[in-house]
């Protein structure tokens, strides 16, 4: 029975786990809302192919929100309509930024959907007047060419001569083809040169984050699991019921805001769920509100705090002198002027540890490397780091709450920082 | 079979990427891939029999919690994960934990170091080159048989050696062999492993990189690839290029003191006696560096001079015994604490305490020429003044040569000098401050020769130097600025004197004296050179 | 001709191309003018030269009026002899060098073999290491501690690189005939430019021997595991850490640190300075990746000893130098630069000045072909006049008044020349082993014993020697200094142990072999001091060791003895001159031909070079006709080190304006410009007299002796006046 038992959680975990991972299925239920920007989309391409016009429309919304996802859908779906009357050439700002390569993509792209042989030596200038010639031949054969720009903001650096030449082609009547820019910048428009701004129309698809209500919605559709669970039924029923009792408690309400607090996107809350259901202990197969919680706190990490936890005493000591100095207004200061002070808290109070100058200079080089000072100036020639000027990274109040939480912290540190006027 | 037919395209076109090619690598692949199975998925895998879960975690002692949270995300068989971040700092076993953590799950995967790769091509090549199941031969001149610079060209190939692969362990898991589902590893998935991601961040045009291989999740849109990134650098460094699936943070801590001691205490000869010793060197050190790379290399010698009081290697060692090793090991911890780099000779095997000794050492042994008392490389006699005369510009501020260098020779400007400093005080400690900051100042060659011509010529005052046979102290003066410019050449390359990069034609280049005192006085001793009396103490 | 700025010499090309590396490249890579300063001394080498040939004559003691007519009609066939001599005299001392240097490092070597083996086998005690790891693309699971590289540090005891280069290669030459990888990197793979692709394309190189479009240290993994490359160390040799990027090294390092379990990786590191330097160069966190194991090559002075005790104290090179040239030399190595190779090169210009000078130096081969005296006396008769006059118009014949003049004279001269030369050498030989045992420089004892002349010379010499005996190169008063060096020596026998003792008679022995009488002697002192050991060892302590006493005094007295009878002031014998290069000037004058100066000299003094009928007056006064460069200059005289450029341009133009004597002509000159000096002064247009302003300035700044308008200072440039 056990092993049964958790033989089902383990399947139900995966099945979980693939819900997360797949998009389609996140995003699916935006088909049914009549005015999302799934319909809109939809309306907006179906209309370019049937029409057998020309089109052009920027996805604009914060990373995560799902803009992909969504145009995915779209396109899958309209795929299904019209089988063979679109093509899809998908760019991304990051790969094909550069214009001919951009261009050399393109014709790349078009070769393999309509079965041509690719030549790797063309020049852009063909690969250009390739790209007119297939829109021609494909707006002849009603035969409408998605453009998809990922990252659209990166094809707006530089001479944007990719973008030119596509919207310019697009500009002769007898193409059909529909340009689609998506980028998590809500200025992207604003980036076009004028002569491609002329070309551009102007529709905008913009995505919100959702609100707690949707996120809820959207947790509980993906963590119930299906009634026709190839597993005894009875598991099903008493996970979905736990679930049930989480869902409706007062607790997890405040969990799920705290989460959608730091950061509202859905992908973010798909990053929570996933922490919650790998933390799905597989004996009792079941999900608890602990599971919830400790996915919150592994969220919200502090990389600095960390790091000072990191940090050995004699970093701290360098990290406290690199404080006092600061607080002395020395505007500038390098290895040098740390270690005299070192040196001066050292026969201040006759503590025990005081290290050489080797033992120190590696100690910042630690810190360097974890990043918690950094230098303040690019390498001049022929000077040795000790004589660079370097800067805090940390805050005053970061450096406080790292040597309270600091294990077994030597008290006079925590005093040479509180009493900064002690010269 | 693979390797030939890939090798056999020539160069010029396998750096296209063409879609032929790529496709054609892609069915000569599958359909050689058949008889190939074991050898060719080894690759993947470890050579070692997977290992269980409790090996797993007694091999890391305070990594426990990693492990198990690793293993949670990588989650049951075939199930998909989100992007991993593993980060921590250097030496706290990310890499080794997650690879031995592959070795456990015995799953395929494919490990990249940013590091021994060190140019975006490079790596590539490295990535495609385990998917490609290429091993390099002679066949193709140790080279991969493609090399794509760019992204985008990876991208594609990447997304052919994905789904090839994928292909492949979908048709032969279906019909479950046995032997081949063990050669092959478990599950469907395959898992990129990219090391040392930080490192990218110095490349050139790093930051495309980065969030190219932070997006690979969009990018290549498969479910049965799984990522996971290994950095010493936060997630806080990265923010600006994660695109919008951002990894799942996994924290290393640095090791804490009672982790060490277990790490350390693993398979020693003699744990009773090394526990003693630990008990001994840990704290001190451990409140210096938290690195265990740092700390066992350190411990090592001193664990030798440690055991040397110990007869032998099996005695367990009591309360007296302790003390007596304690007080033995003890005077030797501080300036092993104190020393970065142990340089050891056959000489003297036994006795290796830093640099400093070192030099002391070597000067004793080689008392055969006391030329160089202290000393321990032999410079001209022009050389060490022309040296001397570097060091001193990039000491004394400019404004004081005059004072500094009288005819009368440094003799009586002592007392000017005391004046002065005593005129103003805080002007005084704010010059060295200054001097603190600013590190050795930089000087034109004509100061240069002009303070080196006034200490040959102080030095030309003193009663031993006017036995100097005139016509030899002639050369020495003529060769003033023939030589010494050579000499100065010379300098630079021993990487005493710094040089501005600057065109030597227009004159305007600065020297640096990059040397610390230690030295400049070793050398001044050696031609009995009144160091001091020059150096301007602020 | 030599010049000092440009190996080979002409007159040698044999020797030149016998070993091209040890003439040519360390002295590039020594003397590598800065980029700028290229031009002037190239500049100046055309000058330079013509100063030698000048000086060449004035410091000599013959008469010109004597010499030059030799050198004129020295015909083809004595030169032909002269050049056979030299080349014979030249490669054989060359091996000699080569030889015991070779020998000195030897040892060195095999620790450093032995070394990397012991290191190897560390390495493979592992258990790590095998092919398949080797190949496996993840890191293995170890602990920290063997991830360190093992180092060899080899501190080559010299600022100055240049004579190491060829000492890395040979170690890489060791190593690879015992069986391990070599790959030899420079500093120049290590630079910003390049970076890390740099060093690892260099090495696959060398190793791998393919060159691939992308160099990663995978391709070398790939290639460690042929079976035929499989099991061995791969040795990487970098010299002269010093010069190398740091980063790019540390960046190196981290990555072999990376595979070092993987491939058995060990560095070899040229420490030209001191350790110190790695410090300076390299991050902790790269450090740490180094075991590191120093060793040390033999100090620039040793080499000096080892280089002295073969060359000159061996006659039958037929070559050696005199006094002035001996202590000119010494004082070059220890003041201006320590190297052996600039040593070396002032032999060589020595030797070369002494068969291109001296016109009888033929004769000295007469050293090293022992039995043919009958040859050497028929051709010493068959000598025509004019050299028997010369021969017999050295100083030295002339001091002892020979009246009779003839070959057969000549020949006996050269015969007892060379028999006490023998003598002389074989004392030598003895001082220098007492020198070796009691850690002195063997170079100032040559001077010293060579130096015995007239007093005069003697009581300088003996100031410089002591000078630089008492290893300060200044601490000692002239007067004690005296004859000291020798004294010490014999001092010394008595003060050695009985087993050094025994040892030095031991070398004395070998030394004296064909000198009888002494030999025998060193023979009775050998059995005496074996007598005494033996009894010594029956009977008590001190009379053993007052025995002991006894022989070294004995053997001090000996000593004494052949010194005082055998080691003759040598420039008083006859006919020396024919074997020793005496010219000091001539040898100064090309080692430290000092470029700068010369510029400035000659610009001062155009005129007595292009030697110009207007100039001939020797009136200081400037002429339109003059070089404009030099007018240039000699106007810039007055100025400060700030030269107002308006001013000058108007002083510029009233001297080529004034037509204080029209006549002009164009001169066979070096510089291109005397041609646009041809229109007469009347239709000196404004735009050409600027445009020689120009040109003229120019070449100023280009020979480095003017700086361009800054931008403080607009309108004026400033003098670069290097300590002149």
């Amino acid at each position: 029975m056990v092993e049964k038992k958790a033989a089902a959680a383990a399947e139900a975990s995966v099945l979980l786990r693939r819900r997360l991972c797949d998009s389609a299925f996140i995003f699916a239920p935006l088909r049914s809302s009549p005015d999302g920007n799934y319909s809109k989309l939809k309306f907006l391409i179906s209309n370019s192919i049937t029409e057998a016009c020309n089109n052009s429309v920027l996805i604009l919304g914060p990373r995560g929100s799902g803009k992909n996802a969504v145009l995915e859908l779209v396109l899958e779906d309209l795929r299904g309509e019209y089988q063979d009357m679109i093509s899809v050439v998908r760019l991304n700002g990051l790969l094909h930024g550069d214009d001919n390569y951009g261009m050399k993509e393109i014709a790349r792209q078009l070769c393999l959907e309509h079965g041509l042989l690719f030549s790797k030596i063309a020049s852009s200038d063909d690969n250009s007047r390739f790209l007119i010639d297939m829109l021609r031949e494909c707006g002849l054969a009603h035969k409408t060419v998605i453009f998809v720009l990922d990252e659209f903001d990166l094809f707006t650096q530089g001479k944007q001569r990719l973008l030119y030449g596509l919207l310019d082609a697009m500009q002769s009547l007898v193409s059909q083809s529909v340009v689609i820019g998506v980028s998590c910048r809500l200025d992207a428009d604003q980036l076009l040169e004028k002569r491609v701004r002329s070309r551009f129309s102007h529709r905008k698809l913009l995505f919100v984050p959702p609100s707690v209500e949707d996120l809820q919605r959207l947790v509980e559709r993906i963590l119930y699991l299906p009634a026709d669970f190839s597993s005894p039924c009875d598991f099903v029923t008493e996970f979905n019921s736990k679930l049930g009792k989480i869902f409706v408690d007062k607790k997890f309400k405040d969990v799920l805001g705290s989460v959608s607090n730091v950061d509202g996107s859905i992908s973010n809350l798909l990053r929570f769920l996933f922490r919650v259901v790998s933390s799905l202990d597989l004996e009792s197969g079941l999900l608890s509100l602990d599971n919830f919680k400790t996915a919150s706190l592994s969220i919200h990490r502090h990389p600095k705090m960390e790091n000072i936890r990191n940090a050995s005493i004699l970093e701290l000591y360098l990290l406290v002198c690199m404080h006092r100095l600061e607080v002395k207004e020395q505007n500038s200061y390098n290895f040098n002027s740390i270690m005299k002070e070192y040196k001066a808290i050292h026969d201040a109070y006759k503590s025990s540890d005081c290290r050489g100058g080797n033992a120190c200079l590696r100690a910042f080089e630690h810190l360097l490397e974890r990043e918690l000072i950094s230098f303040t100036d690019t390498r001049r020639g022929g000077l040795s780091i000790e004589y660079r000027p370097v800067k805090l990274l940390v805050s005053p109040h970061e450096l406080h709450q790292g040597l309270k939480s600091y294990p077994s912290c030597p008290v006079i540190l925590q005093k040479l920082l509180n009493h900064e006027t002690y010269k | 079979m693979v390797k030939t037919s890939v090798s056999e395209l020539p160069k010029r076109t396998t750096r296209s990427c063409s879609l032929t090619e790529s496709a054609r690598k892609q069915h000569e692949v599958q359909e050689t891939v058949e008889p190939l199975f074991p050898s060719v998925f080894s690759n993947f895998l470890f050579r070692e029999e997977s290992i269980s879960l409790d090996v797993l975690l007694q091999h890391f002692p305070g990594r426990r919690s990693q492990v198990l949270e690793i293993l949670q995300l990588i989650g049951p068989l075939n199930s998909p994960m989100i992007p991993l971040f593993v980060y921590g700092g250097p030496s706290t076993g990310k890499s080794s934990v997650v690879t031995q953590v592959f070795r456990h799950l015995n799953r395929p995967f494919v490990y990249a170091s940013c590091c021994s790769c060190y140019s975006p091509s490079i790596l590539f090549q490295y990535v495609l080159n385990q998917l490609f199941l290429l091993t390099k031969n002679l066949r193709n001149d140790f080279s991969s048989s493609w090399s794509c610079e760019r992204a985008s060209d990876f991208i594609i190939l990447l997304k052919d050696a994905l789904t090839q692969f994928v292909s492949v362990v979908g048709e032969c898991s279906d019909k479950s062999d046995l032997k081949q589902s063990t050669a092959l590893g478990d599950g469907k998935m395959i898992y990129l492993v990219f090391d040392n991601v930080e490192m990218i961040r110095h490349w050139d045009g790093s930051s495309d990189l980065i969030s190219i291989l932070f997006k690979l999740q969009d990018l290549l849109r498969m479910v049965e690839v799984g990522l996971i990134y290994i950095s010493r650098a936060g997630p806080n460094c990265y923010y600006a290029n994660i695109g919008s699936t951002e990894p799942l943070p996994i924290f290393f801590p640095d090791y804490t003191e009672d982790d060490l001691y277990e790490i350390l205490m693993r398979n020693q000869v003699n744990p009773k006696l090394y526990s003693s010793f630990l008990r001994v060197v840990l704290k001190p050190f451990y409140r210096v560096t938290r690195r265990l790379d740092e700390l066992s290399i350190a411990f090592q010698p001193l664990f030798e001079k440690y055991r040397e009081q110990v007869s032998d290697p099996k005695l367990l060692p009591d309360e007296t015994m302790n003390r007596r090793l304690f007080d033995n090991i003890q005077p030797h911890i501080a300036p092993s604490i104190d020393e970065i780099m142990k340089v050891s000779s056959l000489q003297l095997q036994q006795d290796n305490t830093g640099k400093f000794s070192n030099e002391k050492r070597s000067a004793k042994k080689f008392h055969g020429n006391a030329a160089y008392d202290g000393l321990d490389f032999h410079m001209s006699l022009s050389t060490k003044y022309l040296f001397l005369s570097a060091f001193l510009a990039s000491r004394n501020p400019p404004t004081l040569d005059s004072a500094m260098f009288d005819s009368t020779g440094g003799s009586s400007n002592q007392k000017r000098k005391r004046k002065s400093s005593e005129a103003s005080r805080q002007e005084k400690d704010h010059n060295l401050q200054a001097m603190l900051l600013k590190g050795p100042g930089s000087f034109s060659l004509e100061r240069l020769l002009a303070i080196f011509q006034c200490i040959t010529y102080v030095a030309d005052c003193y009663p031993e130097r006017e036995t100097l046979d005139n016509q030899m102290y002639e050369d020495e003066r003529s060769g003033a600025t023939s030589d010494v410019l050579l000499q100065l050449s010379s300098l630079c390359e021993a990487n005493f004197i710094s040089k501005s990069a600057s065109c030597s034609l227009e004159g305007f280049t600065r020297y640096r004296c990059t040397v610390d005192e230690i030295i400049a006085l070793k050398v001044a001793r050696s031609i009995s050179f009144p160091l001091s009396k020059y150096l301007y103490r602020g | 001709m030599v010049s000092p700025y440009a190996m080979p010499d002409p007159s040698s090309p044999l020797a030149a191309e016998r070993n091209p590396d040890r003439d040519l490249q360390p002295f590039f890579v020594l003397r590598k003018p800065e980029p700028g300063k290229v031009v002037t001394t190239e500049a100046t080498h055309g000058k330079a030269r013509r100063k030698i040939d000048l000086s060449q004559l004035s410091p000599n003691s013959r008469k010109p009026s004597a010499a030059l007519p030799f050198e004129e009609d020295a015909d083809a066939n004595y030169e032909q002899l002269r050049m056979q001599s030299f080349n014979a005299t030249w490669s054989k001392i060359e091996c000699t060098i080569q030889g015991c240097l070779k020998q000195m490092n030897l040892s060195l070597f095999e620790e450093v073999r032995g070394w990397i083996y012991e290191s190897f086998d560390k390495i493979k005690s592992t258990g790590l290491h095998s092919v398949s790891n080797t190949l496996c693309p993840y890191p293995l699971l170890t602990d920290g501690i063997y991830r360190q590289i093992f180092t060899a540090l080899i501190l080559t005891k010299n600022m100055e690189f240049i004579d190491d280069l060829l000492t890395f290669q040979d170690l890489g030459e060791h190593l690879r005939s015992s069986g391990c990888h070599i790959a030899n990197l420079s500093y120049s793979d290590f630079t910003v430019k390049h970076g890390i692709a740099g060093c690892f394309k260099s090495l696959l190189r060398q190793l791998v021997m393919v060159s691939l479009e992308a160099y990663d240290i995978t391709a070398l993994a790939s290639w460690y595991c042929q079976k035929e490359n499989n099991g061995k160390p791969v040795v990487l040799i970098i010299d002269s850490i010093e010069q190398c990027y740091g980063p790019v090294l540390a960046g190196f390092i981290s990555i072999i640190g990376e595979w070092v379990i993987k491939i058995p990786i060990i560095l070899v590191f040229g420490v030209a300075t001191t350790i110190d330097a790695l410090r300076k160069q390299l991050p902790s966190e790269a450090l740490q990746c180094l075991n590191c194991c120093k060793f040390t090559l033999p100090s620039p002075s040793e080499r000096m000893n080892a280089i002295v005790g073969a060359i000159f104290a061996k006659p039958s090179l037929g070559f050696s130098v005199g006094h002035e040239v001996a202590v000119f030399l010494r004082n070059y190595f220890s003041r201006h630069d320590g190297t052996i190779t600039s040593f070396i090169r002032a032999l060589k210009i020595a030797c070369t000045k002494h068969y291109s000078l001296e016109p009888l130096s033929f004769l000295s081969r007469i050293m090293y072909d022992e039995e043919t005296e009958g040859t050497w006396s028929i051709m010493c008769e068959s000598l025509p006049v004019s050299k028997l006059e010369y021969a017999f118009d050295l100083p030295s014949c002339r001091r002892d008044s020979l009246n009779r003049k003839s070959g057969s004279e000549i020949a006996q001269g050269l015969f007892d020349f060379r028999r006490l030369w023998k003598g002389w050498t074989c004392v030598l030989l003895c001082l220098f082993e007492i020198g070796r045992i009691s850690k002195m420089q063997l170079l100032d004892i040559f001077c010293e014993a060579i130096g015995q002349t007239t007093s005069d010379v003697h009581s300088s010499n003996g100031s410089s020697l002591s000078s630089v005996t008492s290893q300060k190169l200044c601490h000692a008063s002239s007067q004690s200094a005296k004859g000291r060096l020798i004294g010490q020596a014999i001092q010394k026998v008595r003060e050695i142990s009985p087993a050094s003792l025994s040892s030095l008679l031991e070398s004395w022995a070998k030394h004296t072999k064909d000198i009888d009488e002494i030999h025998s002697k060193v023979r009775q002192l050998q059995s005496l001091l074996r007598s005494v050991d033996n009894d010594g060892a029956s009977i008590f302590a001190d009379v053993e060791d007052d025995g002991a006493l006894k022989v070294n005094e004995k053997a001090a007295m000996l000593m004494k003895q052949i010194v005082e009878d055998m080691l003759k002031p040598i420039e008083s014998i006859p006919f020396h001159e024919i074997f020793f290069f005496k010219h000091v000037g001539v040898l100064r004058s090309a080692l430290t031909g000092d470029p700068r100066k010369m510029i400035q000299l000659d610009l001062l003094k155009s005129p007595s070079y292009l030697r110009c009928i207007c100039c001939r007056t020797g009136d200081k006064a400037l002429r339109p006709s003059m070089h404009d460069t030099s007018i240039l200059y000699h106007l810039a005289q007055e100025h400060g080190d700030f030269v107002n450029l308006h001013d000058w341009y108007n002083s510029f133009k009233t001297i080529l304006t004034s037509r204080r004597d029209s006549r002009r002509k164009v001169k066979g000159s070096s510089t291109p410009q005397k041609a646009s000096a041809g229109p007469p002064t009347s239709d000196l247009t404004e735009a050409s007299i600027q445009a020689r302003f120009c040109r003229a300035v120019t070449e100023l700044q280009i020979a480095g002796l003017l700086r361009m308008p800054s931008k403080r200072r607009p309108d004026h440039v400033q003098r670069v006046l290097l300590g002149l």
